[in-house]
Protein backbone atom coordinates (compact mmCIF):
# COMPACT_ATOMS: atom_id res chain seq x y z
CA UNK A 1 0.00 0.00 0.00
CA UNK A 2 3.03 2.28 1.24
CA UNK A 3 4.52 1.70 -2.30
CA UNK A 4 1.59 1.92 -3.93
CA UNK A 5 1.13 5.73 -2.54
CA UNK A 6 5.21 6.79 -3.25
CA UNK A 7 4.75 5.31 -6.58
CA UNK A 8 2.08 7.24 -7.56
CA UNK A 9 3.18 10.15 -5.76
CA UNK A 10 6.48 9.70 -7.94
CA UNK A 11 5.01 9.22 -11.00
CA UNK A 12 2.76 12.11 -10.82
CA UNK A 13 5.68 14.32 -10.05
CA UNK A 14 8.45 13.31 -11.68
CA UNK A 15 7.61 10.82 -14.26
CA UNK A 16 6.58 13.67 -16.99
CA UNK A 17 9.29 16.00 -17.04
CA UNK A 18 11.49 12.61 -17.13
CA UNK A 19 9.51 11.60 -20.32
CA UNK A 20 10.24 14.89 -21.92
CA UNK A 21 13.33 15.66 -20.76
CA UNK A 22 14.95 12.66 -21.77
CA UNK A 23 14.92 11.54 -25.11
CA UNK A 24 15.89 8.10 -24.36
CA UNK A 25 13.13 7.67 -22.09
CA UNK A 26 10.27 8.74 -24.41
CA UNK A 27 11.54 5.54 -26.94
CA UNK A 28 11.21 3.02 -23.72
CA UNK A 29 7.89 1.32 -22.76
CA UNK A 30 6.26 2.70 -19.71
CA UNK A 31 7.02 -0.81 -17.95
CA UNK A 32 10.65 -0.48 -18.46
CA UNK A 33 10.51 3.14 -16.75
CA UNK A 34 8.31 1.29 -14.17
CA UNK A 35 10.46 -1.63 -13.31
CA UNK A 36 13.77 0.65 -13.39
CA UNK A 37 12.78 3.53 -11.12
CA UNK A 38 10.63 1.02 -9.08
CA UNK A 39 13.71 -1.00 -8.12
CA UNK A 40 15.53 2.27 -7.75
CA UNK A 41 13.38 3.09 -4.84
CA UNK A 42 11.98 0.70 -3.14
CA UNK A 43 14.87 -2.12 -2.45
CA UNK A 44 13.43 -5.61 -2.19
CA UNK A 45 13.17 -6.78 -5.58
CA UNK A 46 13.69 -9.51 -6.89
CA UNK A 47 15.95 -10.88 -9.89
CA UNK A 48 14.97 -12.58 -13.12
CA UNK A 49 15.20 -16.00 -13.18
CA UNK A 50 17.28 -16.80 -16.26
CA UNK A 51 19.56 -14.00 -15.58
CA UNK A 52 20.28 -16.15 -12.17
CA UNK A 53 20.55 -19.15 -14.19
CA UNK A 54 22.62 -17.56 -16.69
CA UNK A 55 25.24 -16.03 -13.88
CA UNK A 56 24.95 -19.14 -11.42
CA UNK A 57 26.25 -21.28 -14.01
CA UNK A 58 28.87 -19.08 -14.93
CA UNK A 59 30.15 -19.01 -11.89
CA UNK A 60 30.49 -22.72 -11.31
CA UNK A 61 32.03 -22.90 -14.67
CA UNK A 62 34.55 -20.51 -13.27
CA UNK A 63 35.55 -23.29 -10.44
CA UNK A 64 38.48 -25.18 -11.40
CA UNK A 65 37.51 -28.17 -10.43
CA UNK A 66 34.62 -28.47 -12.26
CA UNK A 67 34.39 -29.72 -15.60
CA UNK A 68 32.14 -26.87 -17.39
CA UNK A 69 30.69 -29.54 -19.73
CA UNK A 70 28.99 -31.04 -17.03
CA UNK A 71 27.56 -27.87 -15.70
CA UNK A 72 23.92 -28.06 -16.67
CA UNK A 73 21.08 -26.38 -14.46
CA UNK A 74 19.92 -30.04 -13.51
CA UNK A 75 23.36 -30.66 -12.01
CA UNK A 76 23.48 -31.92 -8.92
CA UNK A 77 27.57 -30.58 -7.13
CA UNK A 78 27.92 -34.21 -5.71
CA UNK A 79 26.80 -36.39 -7.94
CA UNK A 80 27.53 -34.84 -11.06
CA UNK A 81 30.41 -32.78 -10.48
CA UNK A 82 32.02 -34.83 -7.91
CA UNK A 83 31.96 -31.96 -5.56
CA UNK A 84 32.51 -32.21 -1.76
CA UNK A 85 31.12 -30.30 1.20
CA UNK A 86 34.33 -28.00 1.07
CA UNK A 87 34.14 -27.71 -2.80
CA UNK A 88 30.16 -27.11 -1.68
CA UNK A 89 30.97 -24.10 0.60
CA UNK A 90 33.33 -22.45 -2.04
CA UNK A 91 30.75 -22.26 -4.96
CA UNK A 92 28.23 -20.89 -2.02
CA UNK A 93 31.09 -18.56 -1.15
CA UNK A 94 31.32 -17.80 -4.97
CA UNK A 95 27.48 -17.29 -5.23
CA UNK A 96 27.46 -14.85 -2.35
CA UNK A 97 30.25 -12.68 -3.89
CA UNK A 98 28.41 -12.94 -7.15
CA UNK A 99 25.30 -12.02 -6.01
CA UNK A 100 26.25 -9.90 -3.18
CA UNK A 101 24.10 -11.23 -0.43
CA UNK A 102 24.73 -13.92 2.50
CA UNK A 103 23.59 -16.95 2.21
CA UNK A 104 22.86 -18.07 5.95
CA UNK A 105 24.42 -21.66 7.32
CA UNK A 106 21.18 -23.35 7.95
CA UNK A 107 20.02 -22.94 4.19
CA UNK A 108 23.84 -23.34 2.36
CA UNK A 109 23.14 -27.44 3.36
CA UNK A 110 20.19 -27.73 0.97
CA UNK A 111 21.35 -25.71 -2.02
CA UNK A 112 23.55 -28.82 -3.36
CA UNK A 113 22.53 -28.64 -7.06
CA UNK A 114 22.63 -25.77 -9.83
CA UNK A 115 18.43 -25.66 -9.69
CA UNK A 116 18.73 -25.49 -6.03
CA UNK A 117 21.05 -22.60 -6.37
CA UNK A 118 18.69 -20.78 -8.64
CA UNK A 119 15.64 -20.78 -7.14
CA UNK A 120 16.98 -19.47 -3.57
CA UNK A 121 18.75 -17.01 -5.26
CA UNK A 122 16.05 -16.18 -7.57
CA UNK A 123 13.52 -15.89 -4.50
CA UNK A 124 15.90 -13.51 -2.39
CA UNK A 125 15.46 -9.76 -2.13
CA UNK A 126 18.45 -9.35 -1.53
CA UNK A 127 20.31 -10.70 -4.11
CA UNK A 128 22.22 -8.06 -6.58
CA UNK B 1 18.27 -70.02 -14.42
CA UNK B 2 20.71 -68.95 -17.29
CA UNK B 3 22.24 -65.70 -16.01
CA UNK B 4 23.53 -68.07 -13.53
CA UNK B 5 25.33 -70.42 -16.19
CA UNK B 6 26.22 -67.35 -18.22
CA UNK B 7 27.69 -66.37 -14.60
CA UNK B 8 29.55 -69.38 -13.98
CA UNK B 9 31.08 -69.87 -17.30
CA UNK B 10 32.66 -65.87 -16.87
CA UNK B 11 34.16 -67.49 -13.69
CA UNK B 12 35.80 -70.65 -15.67
CA UNK B 13 37.06 -68.31 -18.53
CA UNK B 14 37.90 -64.95 -17.38
CA UNK B 15 41.50 -64.10 -15.37
CA UNK B 16 40.94 -65.82 -12.45
CA UNK B 17 43.37 -63.82 -10.22
CA UNK B 18 40.38 -61.92 -8.85
CA UNK B 19 37.65 -64.58 -8.71
CA UNK B 20 39.13 -68.03 -7.53
CA UNK B 21 41.83 -65.87 -5.17
CA UNK B 22 39.43 -63.62 -3.96
CA UNK B 23 39.55 -64.33 -0.37
CA UNK B 24 35.93 -64.26 2.10
CA UNK B 25 35.81 -61.85 4.28
CA UNK B 26 37.77 -61.90 7.69
CA UNK B 27 36.00 -62.08 10.28
CA UNK B 28 36.38 -59.73 13.34
CA UNK B 29 35.03 -59.13 16.74
CA UNK B 30 33.11 -56.34 17.17
CA UNK B 31 35.08 -53.26 18.32
CA UNK B 32 35.33 -52.82 22.72
CA UNK B 33 33.23 -49.11 23.90
CA UNK B 34 36.65 -48.14 23.97
CA UNK B 35 38.00 -48.77 20.25
CA UNK B 36 36.97 -47.52 17.25
CA UNK B 37 37.79 -49.29 14.17
CA UNK B 38 38.66 -47.31 11.03
CA UNK B 39 38.63 -49.29 7.40
CA UNK B 40 39.83 -48.08 4.29
CA UNK B 41 40.74 -48.66 0.85
CA UNK B 42 42.50 -46.62 -2.01
CA UNK B 43 40.70 -46.36 -5.56
CA UNK B 44 43.35 -46.55 -7.70
CA UNK B 45 44.69 -49.92 -6.24
CA UNK B 46 41.23 -51.43 -6.98
CA UNK B 47 41.30 -52.87 -10.72
CA UNK B 48 40.03 -55.35 -12.87
CA UNK B 49 36.34 -55.01 -13.85
CA UNK B 50 35.96 -58.89 -12.48
CA UNK B 51 36.56 -57.45 -9.14
CA UNK B 52 34.31 -54.28 -9.77
CA UNK B 53 31.76 -56.12 -11.17
CA UNK B 54 31.83 -58.36 -7.49
CA UNK B 55 31.00 -55.35 -6.13
CA UNK B 56 28.48 -54.12 -7.80
CA UNK B 57 26.46 -57.29 -7.19
CA UNK B 58 26.34 -56.89 -3.35
CA UNK B 59 24.79 -53.71 -3.79
CA UNK B 60 21.67 -53.10 -3.39
CA UNK B 61 18.90 -51.99 -7.03
CA UNK B 62 18.95 -48.33 -4.93
CA UNK B 63 22.72 -48.13 -4.73
CA UNK B 64 23.45 -49.62 -8.09
CA UNK B 65 21.14 -46.97 -9.56
CA UNK B 66 22.86 -44.38 -7.84
CA UNK B 67 26.32 -44.94 -8.50
CA UNK B 68 25.52 -45.65 -12.00
CA UNK B 69 23.91 -42.18 -11.95
CA UNK B 70 27.43 -40.58 -11.24
CA UNK B 71 29.07 -39.11 -14.07
CA UNK B 72 32.94 -39.78 -14.48
CA UNK B 73 34.91 -42.90 -13.64
CA UNK B 74 36.62 -41.81 -10.79
CA UNK B 75 33.39 -40.32 -8.80
CA UNK B 76 31.90 -43.80 -10.21
CA UNK B 77 34.17 -45.98 -8.76
CA UNK B 78 34.89 -44.24 -5.26
CA UNK B 79 30.81 -44.24 -4.87
CA UNK B 80 30.83 -48.20 -5.23
CA UNK B 81 33.73 -48.36 -3.29
CA UNK B 82 32.16 -46.67 -0.51
CA UNK B 83 28.70 -48.84 -0.32
CA UNK B 84 31.46 -51.80 -0.99
CA UNK B 85 33.20 -50.45 2.48
CA UNK B 86 30.29 -50.20 4.40
CA UNK B 87 28.93 -53.18 3.45
CA UNK B 88 31.32 -55.71 3.71
CA UNK B 89 32.85 -54.10 6.65
CA UNK B 90 29.69 -54.45 8.43
CA UNK B 91 29.59 -58.28 7.40
CA UNK B 92 32.81 -58.68 8.75
CA UNK B 93 31.12 -58.19 12.67
CA UNK B 94 29.02 -61.53 11.95
CA UNK B 95 26.54 -60.12 14.29
CA UNK B 96 24.44 -63.20 13.02
CA UNK B 97 24.82 -66.10 10.28
CA UNK B 98 22.13 -64.76 8.18
CA UNK B 99 24.25 -61.06 7.40
CA UNK B 100 26.38 -61.08 4.34
CA UNK B 101 27.47 -57.96 2.34
CA UNK B 102 24.04 -58.14 0.47
CA UNK B 103 21.38 -58.48 2.76
CA UNK B 104 22.15 -55.85 4.78
CA UNK B 105 19.68 -52.88 4.53
CA UNK B 106 20.20 -49.39 5.08
CA UNK B 107 17.98 -46.33 6.27
CA UNK B 108 18.42 -43.10 7.65
CA UNK B 109 18.08 -41.37 10.62
CA UNK B 110 15.43 -38.63 11.54
CA UNK B 111 18.32 -36.05 10.48
CA UNK B 112 18.96 -37.79 7.43
CA UNK B 113 22.12 -39.71 9.12
CA UNK B 114 22.55 -43.20 7.45
CA UNK B 115 22.54 -46.25 9.71
CA UNK B 116 22.00 -49.97 9.73
CA UNK B 117 18.35 -51.01 9.25
CA UNK B 118 18.78 -54.19 11.34
CA UNK B 119 16.20 -56.88 10.61
CA UNK B 120 14.44 -58.73 12.63
CA UNK B 121 15.93 -62.24 13.65
CA UNK B 122 15.65 -64.56 15.29
CA UNK B 123 16.28 -64.24 18.88
CA UNK B 124 18.58 -61.37 18.45
CA UNK B 125 19.06 -58.08 19.77
CA UNK B 126 20.41 -55.58 17.20
CA UNK B 127 23.56 -54.51 18.09
CA UNK B 128 24.97 -50.93 19.08
CA UNK B 129 26.85 -50.99 16.03
CA UNK B 130 27.28 -47.10 14.75
CA UNK B 131 29.18 -46.13 11.71
CA UNK B 132 30.33 -43.61 9.19
CA UNK B 133 31.94 -43.12 5.84
CA UNK B 134 33.91 -40.28 4.14
CA UNK B 135 35.68 -40.12 0.58
CA UNK B 136 37.91 -38.53 -1.77
CA UNK B 137 38.55 -39.95 -5.13
CA UNK B 138 41.38 -41.36 -3.79
CA UNK B 139 40.76 -42.95 -0.83
CA UNK B 140 37.32 -44.08 1.34
CA UNK B 141 36.81 -44.60 4.96
CA UNK B 142 34.93 -46.32 7.13
CA UNK B 143 34.63 -46.09 10.85
CA UNK B 144 32.72 -48.38 13.15
CA UNK B 145 32.03 -47.79 16.58
CA UNK B 146 30.00 -49.55 19.55
CA UNK B 147 27.89 -48.10 21.75
CA UNK B 148 29.03 -43.97 20.23
CA UNK B 149 27.88 -42.06 17.44
CA UNK B 150 30.73 -41.61 15.25
CA UNK B 151 31.93 -39.38 12.77
CA UNK B 152 34.71 -39.94 10.22
CA UNK B 153 35.87 -36.94 7.53
CA UNK B 154 39.10 -37.60 5.36
CA UNK B 155 40.68 -34.64 2.65
CA UNK B 156 43.82 -34.71 0.39
CA UNK B 157 46.44 -32.89 2.29
CA UNK B 158 47.61 -31.10 -0.70
CA UNK B 159 44.36 -30.26 -1.16
CA UNK B 160 44.13 -26.90 -2.90
CA UNK B 161 41.47 -24.50 -1.86
CA UNK B 162 39.96 -21.78 -4.62
CA UNK B 163 39.47 -19.10 -1.92
CA UNK B 164 42.47 -17.96 0.23
CA UNK B 165 41.87 -20.00 3.87
CA UNK B 166 41.80 -17.12 6.07
CA UNK B 167 38.48 -15.91 3.85
CA UNK B 168 37.21 -19.41 4.27
CA UNK B 169 38.06 -19.09 7.84
CA UNK B 170 36.59 -15.70 8.19
CA UNK B 171 32.89 -16.69 6.66
CA UNK B 172 32.93 -20.36 8.42
CA UNK B 173 34.72 -21.22 11.12
CA UNK B 174 34.78 -19.09 15.05
CA UNK B 175 36.95 -15.85 15.81
CA UNK B 176 39.23 -17.83 18.19
CA UNK B 177 40.15 -20.18 15.24
CA UNK B 178 40.21 -17.32 12.93
CA UNK B 179 43.20 -15.82 15.31
CA UNK B 180 44.69 -19.73 15.79
CA UNK B 181 45.11 -19.57 11.36
CA UNK B 182 45.94 -16.10 11.31
CA UNK B 183 48.72 -16.40 13.66
CA UNK B 184 50.35 -19.02 11.22
CA UNK B 185 52.69 -16.80 9.03
CA UNK B 186 54.00 -19.70 6.61
CA UNK B 187 51.14 -20.22 4.05
CA UNK B 188 52.10 -24.09 3.70
CA UNK B 189 51.09 -24.37 7.31
CA UNK B 190 48.13 -22.20 7.58
CA UNK B 191 46.84 -24.05 4.80
CA UNK B 192 47.88 -27.62 6.76
CA UNK B 193 46.22 -26.10 9.71
CA UNK B 194 43.22 -25.11 8.43
CA UNK B 195 42.56 -28.67 6.71
CA UNK B 196 43.09 -30.39 9.67
CA UNK B 197 40.32 -27.55 11.36
CA UNK B 198 38.21 -28.61 8.40
CA UNK B 199 38.25 -32.46 8.90
CA UNK B 200 37.93 -32.05 12.59
CA UNK B 201 34.66 -29.27 12.44
CA UNK B 202 33.19 -32.42 9.78
CA UNK B 203 33.73 -35.17 11.91
CA UNK B 204 32.08 -33.77 14.50
CA UNK B 205 29.10 -32.76 12.79
CA UNK B 206 29.00 -35.95 11.17
CA UNK B 207 29.12 -37.43 14.43
CA UNK B 208 26.10 -35.09 16.10
CA UNK B 209 24.27 -36.49 12.59
CA UNK B 210 22.48 -33.50 12.13
CA UNK B 211 23.72 -32.36 8.79
CA UNK B 212 25.71 -29.16 8.07
CA UNK B 213 22.55 -26.84 9.03
CA UNK B 214 22.36 -28.21 12.22
CA UNK B 215 25.42 -27.68 13.26
CA UNK B 216 26.98 -24.42 11.91
CA UNK B 217 30.92 -24.45 11.85
CA UNK B 218 30.40 -21.55 13.67
CA UNK B 219 28.89 -22.01 16.42
CA UNK B 220 31.74 -24.46 17.74
CA UNK B 221 35.02 -24.09 18.18
CA UNK B 222 37.75 -27.08 18.07
CA UNK B 223 40.46 -26.70 20.65
CA UNK B 224 43.91 -28.18 20.78
CA UNK B 225 45.48 -28.19 23.96
CA UNK B 226 46.78 -29.91 26.82
CA UNK B 227 44.76 -30.82 29.66
CA UNK B 228 46.19 -27.92 31.60
CA UNK B 229 43.78 -26.48 28.38
CA UNK B 230 46.74 -24.45 26.47
CA UNK B 231 45.47 -23.50 23.83
CA UNK B 232 48.18 -23.95 20.74
CA UNK B 233 48.15 -25.12 17.44
CA UNK B 234 49.78 -28.22 16.25
CA UNK B 235 52.53 -27.41 14.70
CA UNK B 236 53.95 -25.65 17.54
CA UNK B 237 52.83 -28.48 19.55
CA UNK B 238 56.09 -30.53 20.60
CA UNK B 239 54.00 -33.65 21.80
CA UNK B 240 51.41 -33.87 19.89
CA UNK B 241 50.67 -36.90 20.16
CA UNK B 242 49.46 -36.34 24.09
CA UNK B 243 47.54 -33.24 22.51
CA UNK B 244 43.83 -33.68 23.53
CA UNK B 245 41.52 -32.39 21.04
CA UNK B 246 38.52 -30.78 22.23
CA UNK B 247 35.29 -29.01 21.33
CA UNK B 248 33.52 -25.82 22.97
CA UNK B 249 29.94 -24.73 21.65
CA UNK B 250 29.39 -20.87 21.21
CA UNK B 251 25.48 -20.52 21.35
CA UNK B 252 23.61 -21.41 24.30
CA UNK B 253 22.74 -25.15 23.49
CA UNK B 254 22.55 -27.38 26.08
CA UNK B 255 24.58 -30.22 24.39
CA UNK B 256 27.31 -31.73 26.30
CA UNK B 257 30.19 -31.08 24.32
CA UNK B 258 32.75 -32.38 26.56
CA UNK B 259 31.59 -35.93 25.91
CA UNK B 260 33.46 -35.70 22.32
CA UNK B 261 36.52 -36.70 22.06
CA UNK B 262 38.93 -36.15 18.19
CA UNK B 263 41.64 -38.11 16.55
CA UNK B 264 43.63 -36.88 14.05
CA UNK B 265 45.53 -39.00 11.90
CA UNK B 266 47.28 -39.14 8.91
CA UNK B 267 46.43 -41.73 6.60
CA UNK B 268 48.88 -43.43 3.42
CA UNK B 269 50.88 -40.20 3.70
CA UNK B 270 48.34 -38.45 1.69
CA UNK B 271 45.65 -37.57 3.94
CA UNK B 272 43.82 -36.43 7.17
CA UNK B 273 41.72 -38.47 8.74
CA UNK B 274 39.66 -37.24 11.75
CA UNK B 275 37.54 -39.38 13.68
CA UNK B 276 34.75 -38.22 16.41
CA UNK B 277 32.88 -40.33 18.89
CA UNK B 278 31.67 -40.00 21.57
CA UNK B 279 33.77 -40.95 25.06
CA UNK B 280 33.23 -44.06 26.65
CA UNK B 281 33.08 -42.85 30.85
CA UNK B 282 31.59 -46.20 32.13
CA UNK B 283 33.18 -48.19 34.51
CA UNK B 284 36.74 -47.50 36.09
CA UNK B 285 34.35 -44.58 38.41
CA UNK B 286 34.11 -41.79 35.39
CA UNK B 287 37.80 -42.08 34.60
CA UNK B 288 38.49 -41.21 31.22
CA UNK B 289 39.61 -43.95 28.99
CA UNK B 290 41.63 -42.97 25.57
CA UNK B 291 40.31 -43.41 22.49
CA UNK B 292 42.04 -46.93 20.90
CA UNK B 293 41.83 -47.21 17.51
CA UNK B 294 42.67 -50.12 15.17
CA UNK B 295 42.94 -49.45 11.02
CA UNK B 296 43.15 -51.74 8.32
CA UNK B 297 43.80 -50.96 4.78
CA UNK B 298 41.28 -53.20 2.71
CA UNK B 299 40.50 -54.27 -1.10
CA UNK B 300 37.43 -56.30 -0.17
CA UNK B 301 37.39 -59.90 -1.47
CA UNK B 302 41.18 -59.22 -2.12
CA UNK B 303 43.22 -58.42 1.24
CA UNK B 304 43.36 -57.06 4.37
CA UNK B 305 46.45 -56.01 6.63
CA UNK B 306 46.06 -54.65 9.65
CA UNK B 307 48.29 -51.02 9.57
CA UNK B 308 48.02 -49.54 13.10
CA UNK B 309 51.64 -48.95 14.19
CA UNK B 310 52.83 -48.55 10.54
CA UNK B 311 54.09 -46.00 8.23
CA UNK B 312 50.79 -45.74 6.95
CA UNK B 313 49.07 -44.41 10.00
CA UNK B 314 50.47 -41.55 11.93
CA UNK B 315 48.26 -40.36 15.04
CA UNK B 316 48.85 -36.01 14.52
CA UNK B 317 46.61 -35.79 17.61
CA UNK B 318 44.16 -36.99 19.95
CA UNK B 319 44.30 -39.99 22.25
CA UNK B 320 46.40 -42.90 21.39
Amino acid sequence: MAARIALLKYLRVEARPAQLRNPRLIGGSFSQLFKRQFSEEVRGSFLDKDEVRDRVINCVKNFQKVDPAKVVPNAHFQNDLGLDSLDTVEIVMALEEEFGFEIPDNEADKINSINLAVDFIASHPQAK
Amino acid sequence: MRRGFYRMRLNCCSDNKFFSSSTPLTPIPLPSPKETHLWYVIPSEVKGESLLNKYMEILSPCEKENVLSMRGDELWKSALLARTLVRTTIARYQINSSISPRSLKFRKSIHGKPEVDWQQGDHCEPPPLHFNISHTSSLVACGVTVNSPIGVDVETKQRTVKHNVLTLARRYFCDPELEVLNAIKDPYLQHQEFMKLWTLKEAYVKALGRGFSGAPFKTFRIRFGSAIGVSSHLSRTSSAEASEISVDLLDDSSDLTCNWQFMLLELAGSHYAAICTEKDVTNEGNREVPMKLRVWKTIPFVEDRCVSGTEAVRILCGSR
